[in-house]
């Protein structure tokens, strides 16, 4: 299968609320100047935990968003999820009020959903005795509810579901939406993804699993300690081609292939196989040749375990052409986002393309041998990007990479 | 003044953001065209206030007029107090 027997589908819209920025113009600046949102963790009393940074969104007012009576009904995950789409909808100038919305697809990605109204509404009832919950909690924290409130606010009457597959979620939700316009099921779509899991429950929980780093993340570097754990989300508008050509809509870029995979091997340790798979897919689905591809926005979560086997993967998708790729994990700066983290990485891959310009790996300093490719070390690299990659993958060993290629 | 009616009032009239003063015991729920998610919150409110649980058939907890609700709390209140007296002495 090749991008001749499906439609086009273009980028028409970007969106994002991020540890960089409340909005894609602010986190593209610091994506592509090296700038990282790391910092001390504040949502949880440090002193309760062992790691103790984490990348916030900042200066975050929910009430300068939403007002007291929205907010009973919206998670943080599903209030990122609003303030991105807005964003993106906006950006693209569509109005699915229109005839449009029946037509319009939303589909975003999450991990954890609701995991702060949960964990509320437990210590409540848990800890504090309490008698009674308060009865949006449901509808509230389940996963599905950002992808509701979307559809709800926008007027999108079009298939619209939500996606969890751990850290891979945004990615599989994007390439759901994406194929779902190549074939001809929707003419538009506002998908990405969401989280918001930042508890004392969730950190912990995560330290125990020893993947976390004390200081700061570096991902590709043989001084890498871990991950770093983030939030936000990314929304992008998708259109066919032909509805974006005839309106004279701005397009950033084309997304022009998916793929996916499953490891079917260890729940937490990735496999190079299950990640090569995905990524020789995605290059197929694309039409382009591997060594068309300038750039890959890696998963690079900066664990031990990743960054080499994503190293390996790279080079059994590529061959030789690996050793001509540019390759950076936007992580180090805006950390892991877990099921949103494919969709804050595409709004970068889409800028990335759109302007020719190829974000960094932050916090690189001593090479690893393991890790022997160009990591665009530091400093953002100027330089035109024909075909790029976005991979995640998931705990569970759920691979999904998205092509996407300089529109032209 | 009744009490228990004033807080009642004051739930609803917070909760579905009507006039409190238009607010009268023969007027039908119906009628005050209060929102599925408004008629939540303040079922939820009473629940806090009184410390109760109301029920959810119209049989046990008839929802027609105000004063429907208020004399199904007050009778809430009073199950509740039968449940478990106040011990002498205690607040």
């Amino acid at each position: 299968m090749n991008s001749s027997n499906g439609l086009r589908v273009v980028v028409t819209g970007i969106g994002s609320i991020s540890p960089l920025g409340h909005n894609a113009v602010d986190f593209w600046d610091a994506l592509s100047n090296g700038r990282s949102g790391i910092g001390t963790t504040t949502c949880v009393d440090p002193a309760l935990l062992n790691i103790k940074i984490c990348a916030e969104v900042k200066n975050y007012d929910p009430l300068t968003h939403f007002s007291d009576r929205e907010l009973l009904l919206l998670d943080r995950f599903s209030q990122f999820a609003l303030i991105a789409a807005k964003e993106a909808i906006a950006d693209s100038g569509l109005d699915f009020r229109s005839d449009l919305g029946i037509e319009t697809a939303c589909i975003t990605g999450t991990g954890a959903g609701g995991f702060i109204t949960l964990d509320e509404s437990f210590e409540k009832m848990y800890r504090q005795k309490a008698q009674r919950i308060h009865p949006m909690t449901i509808p509230k924290q389940m996963v599905s509810a950002a992808t509701s409130q979307i559809t709800m606010k926008h007027g999108i009457r079009g298939p619209s579901y939500s996606v969890s597959s751990a850290c891979s979620s945004a990615n599989h939700a994007i390439g759901d939406a994406y194929w779902m316009i190549r074939a001809g099921r929707a003419r538009a779509a506002v998908t990405g993804g969401s989280e918001a899991s930042l508890t004392l429950g969730a950190i912990r929980a995560w330290e125990s699993v020893r993947v976390m780093a004390p200081d700061t993340c570096r991902p590709f570097t043989k001084n890498r300690k871990g991950m770093v754990l983030g939030e936000g989300a990314g929304i992008v508008v998708l259109e066919e081609l032909e509805h974006a050509k005839k309106r004279g809509a701005r397009i950033y870029a084309e997304v022009c292939g998916f793929g996916m995979s499953a490891d079917a091997g260890d729940i937490v340790v990735p496999s190079e196989d299950g990640a090569a798979a995905a990524m020789r897919q995605a290059i197929k689905t694309s039409g382009l040749n591997a060594d068309q591809f300038d750039y890959i926005n890696a998963h690079g979560t900066g664990t031990g375990a990743n960054d080499g086997c994503e190293t390996r993967a790279i080079k059994k998708a590529f061959g030789e052409h690996a050793r001509k790729l540019a390759i950076s994990s936007t992580k180090s700066m805006h950390g892991h986002a877990l099921g949103g983290a494919g969709a804050i990485e595409m709004v970068g891959v889409v800028k990335a393309v759109a302007e020719g310009v190829m974000p960094p790996t932050a916090n690189y300093d001593v090479p690893d041998p393991e890790c022997d490719l160009d990591y665009v070390p530091n400093t953002a690299r100027r330089k035109p990007i024909h075909g790029a990659l976005s991979n995640s993958f998931a705990f569970g060993g759920l691979n999904a990479v998205v092509a996407l290629k300089k529109f032209s | 003044m009744d009490e228990v009616q004033e807080k009642i009032f004051d739930i609803i009239a917070k909760e579905a953001r009507l006039d409190r003063a238009l607010l009268k015991p023969e007027e039908k729920l119906t009628d005050l065209k209060i929102e599925s998610l408004d008629m939540v919150q303040i079922l939820f409110g009473i629940e806090d206030e009184f410390d109760i649980y109301v029920p959810q058939d119209q049989e046990s907890f008839k929802l027609e007029t105000l004063s429907d609700v208020v004399s199904g709390v007050k009778r809430l209140i009073a199950e509740k107090q039968a449940a478990s007296p106040a011990k002498p002495g205690a607040a």
